[in-house]
């Protein structure tokens, strides 16, 4: 399936005029695109990149043989485009995979004096969707009161339930594998059947529940279908073969992304247009209707410049990129930037951290091993300051972990020849390994900002990012890794190991978020509950940009969830005539 | 039954081409593989070592060896497309170290001497290298001869059993 639409354009200006115009085709992009159509919008989605197509560009069927240099990007290659996108998530970043992140040459930005910053991302149909590690957690409502119970940021003007059958309606579209596990703080959704836990993560889980009873080992839930749905069936969608080739795309459409659910979807309505390497560089006001009125944009390849018109638009370019966005529109009615009045856009930038766990090896199932690659693993969710309080610090952290036969190709065992050989074939005792995921308190002062003389080859100003930890986030993880020691130890593990906390860089763990945070009060904050910008009516940002706390969950269903919502609620407002 | 001697001038000469050596047991056979191109990175006494180290880090067994698997060639590639020059050189520094102490301590004769004698002189360096002694590269050396050897169809699918499309998530099993 193709998404290009080509538009005929005449001069300067495209004369095409839709209802709505989405920009950035990624996680959020792609539900905001498909919940208007579907509502019977004409839609335009702007994305920068190039276009993806699955069969000729997702490279999961190729053998690992057969990519060259066992998959490696040459390192002169990696030195020259790829430093800090390798430097962030080598895992991911293969030679058969390296055309789903930017090159940092090409795309480059700046870092505060003294700070850094990872902005790791892609630029291609779908974003980030077709990269990210599919784990799918709703936020609770303990997520929502925070703010305001703490008087940290500003009060979320959404509560669990408001966002609780947006997420059943996502959840079932999308196609989640996970259990009902009855935990108030990360409350259970709408499942597909979880990939069950090994046999030494059942012997973990119940040796750590019993010794701490107010934590929880649960199966991770991901975006990964274990039963398709006939709707999902009929987007040419099928059930995870356990294969973990993820980062390659997928052809067999079984973990979610935009590419492979909510765009197809959205293409079928017959509503779609989608236009490719389309940058946008600002949004057009117009202070007598107090609306934006047209996108303007820049070929990627061309360079040649456009302006589309909608009656809506969709901000959806990633926290980051829409920020700047917004920062990019001056006008006279807004100097400092579209919908800024607040002047919290680009403020709040937050993202989760990591750099603390533990590692050990677990006992009693040498004659055990398991079949397949699972697509996730175990993940304990936030027991402090819920069931455990008293805590030096304030919110919390989940751990992201699994247990499995230790397995090893890397050569760094003793002995040669027959038996260094099979060594290989009968892995040695089983491992277990937790991370923490915690969650970064908002602070104004953490924001990205336009550099004042610095521009890209498209003209666009390079982003400057200026983000650092406080004690809280440090404090935390100090305390997250005395934990993973306390449950590893519990479990009867031995060769404990856990290296000193080494927190993650801002941006590292690939959640940025809260660059134009939602609240009640127009003063002090961006967008409304429903995503709407406080100061204009036809404006919606549903990227991460609208998270007014982190959680400690990874937010992707959040956004989906939000973005369905705010494309509901604006369909609702064009079809009685308010838009 | 062609000798070690010619199996190994054979070896040097054609190194990289048509032929590759594999020794299993002491025996010698040689292979009519997959042609390949004559290196381009390491020079033949380089490729001599290396073959010889590889064949008896991952011998043919029942299933293939790192010769069968062309590890060597893989490496002559890897250094070729994918390696900076820091790390050529640093993989260069360290396969001459090794052939220097594989030598002396198989009586200058690593390459063309027997087996048992070969086996015993990398076994006392991959002792060495394990025990904590620093030995030059070794260890890394080792480390991409077995990732070469298991990222190849034999090693992957012939010797570890591993299946591109295991079609279903099993948590529990008993190993056979």
């Amino acid at each position: 399936m193709r998404l290009t639409h080509r538009i005929s354009l005449q001069g300067d200006v495209a004369l095409a005029d839709f209802d709505a115009i989405v920009i950035g085709s990624g996680m959020s992009g792609g539900w905001s695109a498909k919940e208007l159509t579907e509502r019977g919008l004409k839609v335009l989605v702007l994305e920068r990149g190039p276009e993806i197509v699955p069969e000729r560009d997702y490279t999961d069927r190729i053998l690992p043989w057969d990519s060259p240099n066992l998959d490696r990007i040459p390192q002169d290659e990696i030195a020259e485009h790829y430093p800090k996108q390798y430097g962030g998530v080598a895992y991911a970043i293969k030679e058969t995979t390296k055309h789903f992140w930017v090159k940092d040459d090409e795309h480059p930005y700046e870092e505060a004096e003294g700070t850094r910053y990872d902005w790791l991302r892609g630029y291609h149909t779908g974003g980030r969707s077709i990269m990210w590690s599919r784990q799918t957690y709703r936020l609770g409502p303990q997520d929502f009161e925070a703010n305001q119970k703490e008087g940290i940021g500003v009060d979320w003007p959404v509560r669990y339930e408001d966002i609780a059958p947006w997420y059943d309606y996502v959840e079932r579209f999308a196609g989640i594998a996970g259990n009902a596990d009855g935990l108030s703080q990360l409350p259970d959704g709408v499942f597909q059947p979880a990939f069950a836990l090994t046999c030494a993560e059942e012997d973990f889980k119940s040796r750590v529940e019993s010794a701490f009873p107010g934590r929880n080992v649960i199966a991770a839930r991901v975006a990964h279908l274990t039963a398709a749905t006939e709707e999902q069936r009929a987007l040419g969608r099928s059930n995870c073969r356990a294969r973990n080739r993820c980062e390659h795309g997928c052809v067999y459409k079984a973990y979610f992304s935009s590419l492979n659910a909510t765009l197809p979807a959205a293409q079928r309505t017959g509503n779609l247009t989608m236009v490719h390497n389309a940058i946008v560089q600002s949004l057009d006001y117009d202070p007598a209707t107090a609306r934006v009125t047209g996108v303007r944009v820049i070929d990627a390849e061309t360079k040649q410049r456009r302006v589309y018109t909608a009656r809506v638009v969709f901000l959806n370019a990633s926290t980051i990129a829409s920020a700047m966005i917004l920062l990019q529109s001056t006008s006279e009615t807004f100097t400092n930037g579209l919908a800024n009045r607040s002047d919290q856009v680009g403020r709040n930038l937050m993202d989760h951290i990591s750099g603390a766990g533990a590692r050990g090896l677990m006992h009693g199932f040498d004659d055990k091993t398991v079949y397949g690659r699972r697509p996730g693993g175990i993940y304990i969710p936030r027991y402090a300051n819920i069931t455990e309080t008293e805590k030096p610090y304030l919110r919390g952290f989940g751990y992201q972990g699994g247990a499995r036969p230790i397995s090893s190709t890397n050569g760094q065992i003793p002995g040669i020849g027959r038996a260094f050989k099979e060594a290989h074939r009968a892995p040695g005792p089983w491992s277990v390994s937790i991370g923490a995921f915690g969650e970064q308190l908002p602070s104004p002062d953490n924001r990205v900002t336009l550099h004042p003389s610095r521009r890209d080859q498209w003209g666009n100003p390079v982003a400057v990012l200026n983000v650092t930890y406080g004690d809280n986030e440090r404090i935390m993880l100090e305390e997250a890794r005395k934990d993973a020691i306390a449950m590893l130890e519990a479990a009867g593990c031995t060769d404990i190991r856990s290296p000193n906390v080494n927190l993650t860089r801002p941006g590292n763990r690939i959640h940025e978020m809260g660059s134009a945070r939602m609240g009640r009060d127009p003063s002090t904050s961006v967008l409304n509950g429903r995503c709407q910008a406080h100061d204009v009516d036809n404006l919606f940002v549903t990227d991460g940009s609208f998270m007014a706390s982190s959680a400690c969950q990874n937010p992707s269903l959040t956004y989906m969830a939000f973005s369905a919502r705010a494309a509901d609620y604006a369909a609702d407002l064009m079809a009685d005539g308010t838009l | 039954m062609i000798s070690r001697r010619d199996a190994i001038k054979s070896l040097v000469i054609t190194v990289g081409g048509s032929s590759l050596l594999s020794a299993c047991g002491g025996r010698v056979v040689l292979d009519a593989l997959t042609p390949n191109a004559s290196p381009r990175f390491y020079s033949e006494r380089e490729m001599a070592v290396l073959s010889r180290v590889s064949d008896l880090l991952l011998p043919r067994t029942e299933t293939p060896g790192a010769l069968d698997a062309q590890v060597p060639a893989l490496l002559d590639q890897l250094m070729t497309e994918w390696a900076s020059s820091e790390t050529r050189d640093a993989h260069r520094t360290a396969l001459t170290a090794l052939d220097t102490r594989l030598q002396a301590s198989s009586g200058g004769d690593f390459l063309e001497g027997p087996n048992a004698v070969a086996e015993q002189a990398l076994a006392a360096v991959d002792g060495a290298a394990f025990a904590g002694e620093p030995v030059e590269g070794y260890r890394a050396l080792k480390g991409l001869i077995t990732q070469a050897y298991f990222a190849t169809e034999a090693g992957a699918v012939d010797e570890q059993q591993w299946v591109a499309v295991p079609g279903r998530w099993d948590p529990c099993v008993d190993r056979s």
